[in-house]
């Protein structure tokens, strides 16, 4: 049991290197975020506000390691600043309003579309060779559409032409926000349109990896051996095929989750959707670079998560790993 | 020369297989995946850099005609500001492509660099670099380019280039990367190295022609990406939102509430646009993915229909032998328990047909151990799958029966049982170990699960601890202590494996096991405890065995009774003892000639020259005529058929298919002396 360690390791580092990034790339940028900042704001800041932009910006007078100190001080009491766009609450209660509603939402979506999209793969390849090949080179293109452009058509279609659903927002405004039915079931109802984007988006690229894996592991000798062992074609299609087939999926987890979560953060902006995407849309539209670089280390944390548990799925599927010792 | 001689006839690869360079190119054009992904490519890339020069609308152009939709003088309807959409999207075009062209080059670069540093150089430098790449894998693109988007002051093309290429290069890194560390290892590397030829030049001549086709993938791969990416980017508002691209014709649609206005004609185009150069990017990676990895080549062939079309044309075959009842027969008294008759095995291409098998009859008798040899190519394993029916489209029997003789004496023609029965008599009468064990065992399951699997499928009334029981039973059988029943088979030793394997093999107590080369992959010792493990087991359990194989030496030791596949063909069959002692096709003189005996007395090694013929072009009369030492003027008019040659003292007649036996041809009465 090795694997998981390692990984947490690996991790570690990644989130360390994500960290740094987020200090280094306005220190190293041309232009000058700290001077733009106090300008656009001046007479608005007061001093403890602009000494948070300087330990995050840059301070001119400072030595560089006594920065990258200071930077991770602030990081790891959770203080990134105040936010620009949303004067003057501090990034950290942006995020915490609106994380939540992303993590639901690309949590749920993200785990459909696989679910689906490995599913149908699994299918079309088993039955290679048949009509359902012709999924192939549809999911190819819906794959190759902008999440944002699908979601506008998805809008002007049910929302705008069929009025099925409402247009944008994240819950009835009737509703108090809270555990109580009228809440929950406007959200659902709200999210329905931003998750059928998602989801529909995201299955051919899932589809389309796993059509090919399970066409390849479909030759393997053991695919072959359960076929003249007499299992029956479940027992061969789904033990002896997909669950090997999907493994390579799951291997690359971690980079296809980076693409659907991009692509998820700008179908929200496209519903106004109240969750991280639509206010890094804000946040960057209004250069308010305090919460731009809070919401890039949130996001990426979470990511990051995200694929820790994948890792650990993926020792629970695959032998192999549970071994190396 | 070891006793690994054997090898020595494995590596005579068959000619058939090189059709040159040239010619994979020429069939990757004609796929039609790449054909129609380059039409599309090349259409947009003619518009990207010619279409702003034959529409002499400005794009940006304000007109007194505001969100008017497609018509004769604005064939894509105009925008909220009387702007020209047709123009924009040609204008746009070229942005688009160019972002999305240029982060592919400049992506690929970097990743060619760093991926093919970190395979080559290896030590530290692999550890960094892989480290670096995968880091940059799992940051989440899209917020990363938004930060850098968002800091560049000014935010250009060749910005947003440098922005996308910064993190999109990791994932071609990693692939070229694991590439190259196989092909370091490749001898013409080794070769080049050992020459004293410097890394430069090893990287550029010997390694990245090698790695072209998954540079093209992940560079076309990246051109999709940057392409989205840029879009988004650009719908974001974070590129500079005066240059026309796609991406920004979507942001003013956006910003102008054209979606609440109706105005379809201001989005539609731009979206199905960026889809439509994705979709034409990814059909020709398949194509290359198809020429990468060939399995995902033939996926069509391998069909359901081409199947049943073969089930089909058997049924009416059998039905066209009214003599014949298909299932049934009447009880022969006799210990025969296998008669493969005048089976003819081969593999379908457009309007032609290679035989791989060809005219083989062969007899099997209860208790028996029939070796089958032969050279690389020469149908034996074409042979093996064929008798348990598990050869694959493009494969097919086309002619021929197996009959089967049950222990109560009924017999069956194994060729005309549908797919119910086919799965009732595979594995409880005729069950088959495969070559290569660490290939056939389901790498996520363990033994005692795979073993389980058989008994469950065919004796669904078996208790779970009847099965159990069974399943420890058969595992001690063939050697393995019942407590490794829970290892996965990444756990077991290479012998170990193959004796899990027969213990498949032996689940359902079969009356005849097919072996398929089962110790080829393994050690001379654990070779020689595995054979003796199945010599034991037959005897105790009394099944007959089908052993193929190209080590003669381990043939003649275990087998009763052996026959010798040349070009597809039988061309001897000997009581073993009376093969070894005197072969009589020169071909099995020529086998016998090249493998040094364990325990016979010294003899000289000769082998044969020249090397196995081309299926596809077999030479006239006798295929082993151009080379066989003995050919004389009629091997290359008359085919010689498989005739007895009795000789006093021998068990079995022993047949021989060669025209020196041939009493209407050697008319000089011109035996062969043995060597």
């Amino acid at each position: 049991m090795r694997t998981i360690p390692r990984r947490c390791f690996f991790y570690l580092v990644t989130a360390w290197a994500a960290i740094t990034l987020n200090f280094i790339l306005p220190r190293i940028m041309p232009g000058d975020p700290t001077t733009d900042l106090v300008q656009r704001f001046r007479g608005k800041l007061s001093p403890s506000a602009i000494e948070a932009i300087r330990i995050l910006f840059g301070q001119p007078h400072t030595s560089l390691w006594a920065q990258y100190i200071d930077y991770w001080k602030n990081i790891l009491t959770g203080n990134f600043g105040i936010s620009y766009s949303y004067y003057p609450t501090p990034v950290t209660e942006v995020i915490g309003q609106s994380i939540v509603w992303t993590l639901v939402l690309i949590t749920l979506c993200t785990v459909l579309g696989f679910v689906i999209g490995t599913l149908l793969g699994m299918l079309v390849g088993w039955k290679r060779g048949t009509k359902l090949d012709l999924l192939v080179p549809i999911t190819t293109f819906i794959s190759s559409i902008p999440y944002f452009w699908f979601a506008i058509i998805v809008v002007l279609v049910f929302s705008i032409t069929l009025k099925w659903f409402p247009i944008s927002g994240g819950y009835s405004l009737d509703a108090t926000i809270g555990l109580n039915w009228d809440f929950i079931s406007s959200a659902i109802y709200y999210a329905f349109l931003p998750a059928l984007t998602i989801v529909v988006a995201s299955i051919g690229g899932w589809l389309i990896g796993m059509r090919n894996m399970m066409v390849t592991t479909l030759s393997e000798d053991y695919v072959l051996l359960a076929e003249a062992k007499g299992l029956s074609r479940f027992r061969v299609m789904f033990t002896y095929a997909a669950r090997n087939a999907m493994l390579p999926s799951f291997a690359s987890f971690a980079m296809s989750l980076g693409f659907v979560v991009g692509g998820s953060i700008v179908t929200e902006i496209v519903f106004s959707y109240p969750g991280i995407g639509t206010v890094l849309f804000k946040a960057s539209s209004g250069h308010d670079y305090p919460l731009m670089q809070g919401i890039f280390l949130t996001i990426t944390l979470t990511v990051l998560v995200a694929n820790l548990l994948a890792d650990i799925v993926y020792v629970f599927l695959d032998p192999r790993t549970r071994q190396e010792a | 020369m070891s006793i690994n001689a054997a090898a020595s006839i494995e590596a005579v690869e068959p000619t058939a297989v090189s059709a040159g360079r040239g010619m994979v190119w020429r069939r990757a054009m004609r796929s039609p995946k790449i054909t129609i992904g380059l039409a599309i490519v090349v259409f947009f890339g003619l518009v990207a850099i010619f279409g702003p020069m034959l529409v002499h609308k400005d794009p940006s152009a304000v007109s007194y005609s505001p969100l008017r939709g497609p018509s004769g003088a604005h064939w894509l309807g105009t925008t909220q500001t009387g702007q020209d959409v047709f123009a924009q999207m040609v204008y746009g075009a070229r942005i688009s492509m160019f972002v999305g062209v240029g982060s592919a080059v400049v992506a690929t670069v970097l990743s060619v660099l760093v991926g093919l540093t970190a395979g080559y150089l290896g030590g530290v430098w692999d550890e960094v670099l892989s480290m670096l790449s995968n880091v940059f894998l799992v940051i989440p693109g899209l917020p990363l380019v938004v930060i850098l988007a968002g800091y560049l002051p000014n935010t250009g093309s060749l910005g947003i280039i440098l922005v996308i290429s910064l993190t999109g290069w990791a994932w071609g890194a990693r692939v070229l990367r694991a590439q190259t560390l196989s092909l370091r290892k490749r001898d013409f590397v080794e070769a080049a190295r050992a020459t004293g030829e410097g890394s430069f030049r090893i990287i550029l001549l010997d390694i990245l022609p090698n790695q072209l086709a998954i540079i093209a993938a992940s560079f076309l791969g990246t051109v999709t990406g940057a392409i989205l990416t840029q879009a988004g980017l650009a719908f974001l508002g974070l590129t500079d939102v005066t240059q026309w691209s796609w991406g920004t014709i979507l942001y003013w649609a956006q910003v102008s509430s054209a979606l609440l206005v109706g105005a379809w004609w201001w989005f539609v185009p731009a979206g199905l646009c960026i889809a439509l150069v994705g979709t034409g990017l990814a059909l020709i990676n398949f194509g290359i993915d198809e020429f990468i990895n060939p399995r995902l080549r033939v996926a069509g062939i391998g069909t359901k229909k081409a199947r049943k079309a073969e089930a089909a044309r058997r049924r009416s075959v059998m039905q066209r032998r009214p003599t014949e009842p298909s299932a049934v027969r009447t009880p022969a008294a006799s210990d025969v328990v296998l008669e493969i008759k005048n089976l003819q095995v081969g593999y379908a291409g457009e309007g032609t047909f290679t035989p791989a098998v060809n005219d083989v009859s062969l007899t099997l008798h209860r208790g028996e151990v029939l070796g089958i040899a032969g050279e690389s190519g020469c149908g034996k394993s074409t042979l093996a799958y064929a008798i348990t029916r598990l050869h694959k489209p493009p494969a097919e029997i086309s002619a021929g029966e197996m009959i089967y003789t049950r222990p109560d004496g009924s017999q069956v023609d194994i060729l005309g049982l549908d797919d119910d029965e086919l799965r009732k008599f595979r594995w409880e009468e005729l069950s088959i170990v495969f070559q290569s064990a660490m290939h056939a065992l389901n790498p996520i399951l363990t033994v005692g699960v795979q073993i389980d699997d058989v008994l469950r499928a065919h004796q669904p009334n078996m208790s779970a601890d009847a099965r159990r029981v069974r399943v420890n039973e058969l595992l001690s059988l063939v050697g393995i202590s019942h407590d490794r029943s829970g290892a996965y088979p990444h756990e077991l030793s290479g012998g170990m494996r193959q004796r899990a394997m027969i213990a498949i093999g032996l689940a359902l107590d079969p009356e005849i096991i097919v072996m398929d080369e089962p110790t080829t992959a393994l050690d001379v010792v654990i070779q020689r405890q595995i054979v003796e493990t199945i010599m034991e087991l037959k005897d105790r359990l009394g099944f007959s065995v089908i052993f193929i194989t190209h080590d003669l030496s381990l043939l003649i030791e275990l087998s009763d009774v052996i026959a010798i596949m040349y070009a597809g063909r039988i061309v001897e069959v000997a009581a073993s003892q009376d093969f070894y002692r005197s072969p009589q096709h020169p071909y099995s003189q020529g086998l016998l000639g090249s493998f040094p005996t364990l325990t016979g007395a010294r003899r000289e090694l000769t082998g044969i020259a020249g090397s196995p013929p081309d299926l596809r072009k077999l030479p006239t009369g006798c295929s082993f005529r151009p080379r066989c030492a003995h050919a004389f003027d009629a091997c290359a008019e008359k085919r010689p058929l498989l005739l007895e040659i009795g000789r006093p003292g021998e068990r079995r007649p022993a047949e021989a298919a060669c025209l020196l036996y041939d009493p209407s041809t050697v008319s000089s009465g011109k035996g062969l002396t043995n060597a």
